[in-house]
């Protein structure tokens, strides 16, 4: 049995045509497998969709842990604004502000994971909410946008709106004015049961 | 999944990334766009949310499940929700897993003359079980045939199974698994309040300063209530957590005190803390004299033994007494339990009990008492949890806010339905037992059956009805949500000589290590493919109504055991026509609860709520049981009132409880304690968390952890496969040095979870005297490289 890592490495050689797709389309193969590394600031990735979602079990689930164990505790690196540490990469900010979270209880990994192995107990059938990519919506052009999703362990809302991180489209022009919430409302959903109220 | 399916599946994600679906045949393009998300019909509003509770542990937060196309296809943490106000653990997020593992059981399969299964239609299964059951009946009686359920039934399938079991075939071999994982709590409770569960509630996280963990990793295994306390204690500098344990847990980085001591001498602790108060003084003395009795049971250590194993494998037969005591008495023999005495026996260092004791003694601090697998699964688990209700019940902190002892649960409905409908061998709805001839009447007046139908004589516990099967006494056994050739202690003991007319059902939802000893297996339906109702740790009954059809042909646990039922000639039992069974199934199970102080919610209010802790008065719950001014049943004007303890004149019992040695300890053959247990990740048996990609792929396997010191002088090295071997069984295991936790010098860690790697293959099936609990935490094992 070939260990995690081998087999990515495996994989990367069978794919090795893939890789000038890969080129072509700005990727590297670090966005989609390789574990061990994690870029850094200065060619830091923008996070993209498919990667997003391929560290999840459906949105909204906790992402796992895409990188080894550093020694460190989770918050060490995973700040409030994100750090570039010399020689790993880039670790992106904890979304996770007010609840409990980064200078509270530090319980990272009663949620998120790390992958061990890529083999499966017995194969699963379940296919996991997509990912939507639509952006909040606006009373009127210029409107500012409705909060597109719960901000319910999301309260750093620049975790994943700014930063070298931060997805285009979703990036924020206007990150010194920390008070998001005073124009962008949370979107109730309206299929909470009961009704709110 | 077999490799190339998962390199296929890797390779679309890839093309995917890259952008290059276009390349991809129209088949692969869909999958890519699947596996990455992309898909178009993505909004978040395009799934319907339900509440449930979590279908893992006995915490019972909320969560909501988003199903779109008749699939469960999102859950997230019940905001609304008074148990975990939105939070979840990781296996709470992946709990669609469950369900959609690819060898998911959809018909009822019969075993063939050559060994296999093979599929049959449910009229067939149903006749077979029906006619099983009553030729045991008629050749050998009611004590040859049983049923071993789950505290993950839902009550209906308890219920069930109770009515089935007690009143159609006037037996009382009704097990559940609850028995080798609660038993010795309800025991303490009904020892010293004469009725189970406790007084305290999840409120007492917030309202309590002092929280003293004995044996519980609660960081791992209770890990959204642990962040209740961790949140409190970050908004409240002064708030302390103590970790009384026998290794260092992720529980214990968050500890301001860890104290360790050597496996099984908690007692000697626990009667070291009573010492010390009494000796400083730390007693409530009006609180003593107006609600305490003092009592002491049977502690003659060869009169007790350890239970049905060794020379008393199949003729164990001790049963405690309930003698008068006295204060002078109880301290004539805490007052052994010098700090010295019991460091000497723990291996804590005098000044730790000291501090223990000081702790619990401050009167002007809440503290609260937590505790689970360590003090229940424990050859003096009774005990144990004596002296832990002691220690609040002389410092008269008991029965309000932040002050409790609160026993923990480790299934989502080992409450709600083994302890509350009472599906053991010995008892009845509501606290009720079958050996008093009012309670037993009480239940047939409400299952309007005539005088004298319901046997007195308590049936096979646990052990005992296995070791029956294993006989061949036990002849037909039908087994539900529970996986006991995993589960079970000294495993090798339950391989099952042939039998022709033995017959073993078993109603689960994969296959298992106990599905590969059925007769017959049947298809279940899980968590929110039918309806059900779960009971948390904190006395919280919840409802949660089917969301997604079952898979194939299978159906719920308390269906198939009504239709068997029908089949026997026993359908007035179940008198509710077509399929709308479930509430008035409930309410008449209610009916035993009115009036007893364990009233619970009704079931149209049950729908409207998060649940309601009972009792349920008025349409009210009941925060802090036997408190005047929170439970109505409390008729005085402050103080508590044990209402339920009669037999004590409404006071409850302070036992005097010595300590005695665990039944196995390390010698020179078996130098090393093997403790066993859960990991974060995976739940019980595994066989709902090992199909669950994220949770396999973060814990694929059971491994051995090792004390570094005791690896180095084994010269095993961190990742090796080594041997461990006790007296009863041999597992080969990763070492683990370097691992989440770290047990001292002396002792090793497996958890149970893999089923291809038997902790239960080492442990011994030594129990606990009083509650016939097996102690899973206690044998000595050797560790060899392998």
């Amino acid at each position: 049995m070939r260990s995690p890592l081998a087999e990515i490495r495996h994989l990367r050689r069978a794919l090795a045509p893939t890789l000038l797709l890969f080129l072509a389309a700005g990727c590297t193969p670090s966005d989609v497998g390789e574990r061990e590394a994690v870029p850094g600031r200065d060619d830091a990735q923008k996070s993209v969709p498919v990667v997003r979602a391929a560290r999840r079990a459906y949105d909204g689930a906790p992402p796992t842990i895409p990188h080894q164990a550093f020694g460190a505790d989770c918050p060490t690196c995973h700040t409030r604004v994100g750090v570039a540490v010399e020689g790993v990469g880039f670790a992106p900010p904890s979304p996770h502000d007010d609840t409990l979270g980064l200078e509270g209880t530090r319980r990272c990994r009663q949620c998120h994971v790390p992958v061990t192995t890529n083999e499966v107990f017995v194969e699963s059938t379940f296919v996991g909410r997509p990912q939507t990519l639509d952006g909040g919506a606006r009373m009127h052009r210029f409107a500012p946008p409705v909060m597109p999703h719960s901000a319910f362990m999301r309260e750093n809302c620049l975790a994943c709106h700014d930063g070298p991180a931060a997805r285009e489209g979703i990036r924020t022009s206007h990150p010194e004015r920390a008070a998001c919430r005073q124009c962008h409302v949370e979107r109730v959903a309206t299929t909470l049961w009961p009704p709110a109220g | 999944m077999k490799r190339d399916d998962w390199r296929r599946r890797e390779v679309l994600r890839l093309f995917a990334a890259s952008g290059a679906i276009a390349a991809l045949s129209p088949r692969d393009q869909e999958a890519a766009a699947a596996l990455s998300g992309q898909s178009a019909n993505a909004a978040d509003d395009s799934l319907t949310w339900k509440k449930a509770p979590c279908r893992y542990c006995g915490s019972g937060c909320g969560v909501e499940v988003g199903v779109g196309d008749g699939r469960v296809q999102a859950v997230r943490g019940d905001a609304k929700s008074p148990v975990n106000k939105g939070l979840l653990c990781v296996k709470g997020y992946h709990l669609p897993g469950l369900l959609y593992g690819a060898d998911r059981l959809t018909k009822p399969m019969r075993r063939g003359a050559n060994g296999e299964l093979a599929p049959i239609d449910w009229d067939e299964a149903l006749d077979l079980v029906a006619e099983k059951y009553a030729s045991s009946l008629e050749r050998h009686g009611p004590d040859s045939v049983g049923m071993y359920g789950s505290g993950q039934w839902t009550v209906h399938d308890g219920y069930a199974a109770l009515k089935w079991v007690k009143a159609g075939m006037k037996s009382n071999n009704l097990e559940a698994n609850a028995r080798v994982c609660m038993a010795s709590a309800v025991m303490g409770f009904m020892t010293q309040f004469q009725s189970d569960e406790p007084m305290g509630c999840y409120d007492d996280f917030e309202a309590g300063d002092d929280f003293i963990l004995w044996g519980n990793n609660m960081a791992e295994m209770h890990p959204v209530l642990f962040s209740r306390i961790l949140e409190h204690k970050r908004t409240d500098p002064n708030v302390r957590i103590v970790d009384v344990a026998t290794r260092r847990t992720p529980t214990s980085q968050y500890a301001d005190l860890y104290i360790e001591f050597r496996p099984g001498t908690d007692l000697a602790l626990a009667n070291g803390v009573l010492n010390l108060l009494l000796r400083n003084d730390k007693i409530d003395h009006a609180f003593v004299k107006e609600n305490v009795v003092f009592k002491r049971g049977i502690e003659n250590l060869e009169e007790i033994g350890y239970g049905c194993y060794g020379e008393n494998a199949e003729r164990y037969g001790f049963k405690d007494e309930t003698r008068e005591s006295s204060f002078d008495d109880f301290r004539a023999l805490v007052a052994e339990y010098t700090p010295a005495r019991v460091s000497e026996i723990s291996g804590v260092p005098a000044a730790q009990v000291e501090a223990l004791a000081e702790i619990y003694g401050a009167r002007d601090r809440g503290t609260v008492s937590l505790w689970c697998m360590g003090v229940n699964q424990h050859v003096r688990g009774t005990w144990m949890n004596n002296l832990l209700n002691d220690i609040h019940l002389l410092t008269g902190k008991i029965s309000r806010p932040g002050a409790n002892p609160l026993s923990l649960t480790g299934q989502p409905s080992a409450c709600g339905t083994v302890r509350e409908v009472g599906t053991l061998a010995n008892r009845l709805p509501s606290d009720m037992l079958v050996t008093k001839p009012e309670h037993r009447e009480k239940a047939e007046k409400i299952w309007k059956l005539a005088p004298g139908t319901l046997p007195a004589k308590p049936g096979y516990h646990t052990l005992d009805l296995f070791r029956a099967l294993v006989r061949g006494d036990v002849k037909t056994l039908w087994i539900q949500t529970t996986n006991p050739w995993v589960s079970l202690p000294n495993l090798s003991r339950d391989v099952l000589p042939e039998d022709p007319e033995r017959f073993i059902v078993v109603s689960d939802i994969y296959p298992t290590p106990t599905t590969a000893q059925a007769d017959l297996v049947l298809p279940s339906a899980a968590w929110v493919e039918r309806e059900g109702v779960f009971g948390n740790t904190e006395r919280r009954t919840q409802h949660w109504e089917k969301m997604v059809e079952p898979p194939g042909d299978a159906r719920e646990d308390a269906w198939q055991i009504v239709e068997v039922a029908k089949r026997m000639g026993m359908g007035d039992l179940f008198p509710w026509p077509g399929d709308d069974w479930h509430e008035p199934m409930y309410e008449e199970y209610r009916s035993f609860t009115l009036g007893t102080g364990k009233d619970l919610a009704s079931y149209a209010q049950l729908k409207e709520t998060r649940g309601l802790r009972w009792p349920v008065i008025d349409g009210k719950e009941t925060l802090y049981r036997y408190a005047a001014g929170y439970d109505p049943y409390v008729t005085k004007r402050e103080g508590v009132q044990f209402y339920k303890a009669k037999g004590y004149g409404e006071r409850a019992a302070v036992w005097r409880r010595p300590y005695q040695p665990p039944a196995e300890s390390p010698d020179d053959e078996y130098p090393l304690w093997l403790t066993t247990g859960r990991v974060l990740e995976h739940w019980h048996t595994g066989s709902m968390t090992r199909r669950t990609t994220q949770l396999h792929q973060a814990v694929p396997a059971a491994y051995v952890e090792l004390n570094p010191t005791d690896a180095r002088s084994l010269g095993v090295q961190d990742g090796e496969t080594v041997r461990v071997t006790s007296r009863r069984g041999t597992v080969e295991l990763p070492a683990v040095t370097q691992g989440r936790a770290q047990p001292p010098r002396g002792t090793v860690f497996v958890p149970f979870f893999d089923e291809s790697r038997l902790a239960n293959l080492l442990t011994l099936d030594a129990m606990d005297n009083i509650s016939k609990e097996p102690d899973y935490k206690k044998c000595a094992v050797r560790v060899e490289r392998a």
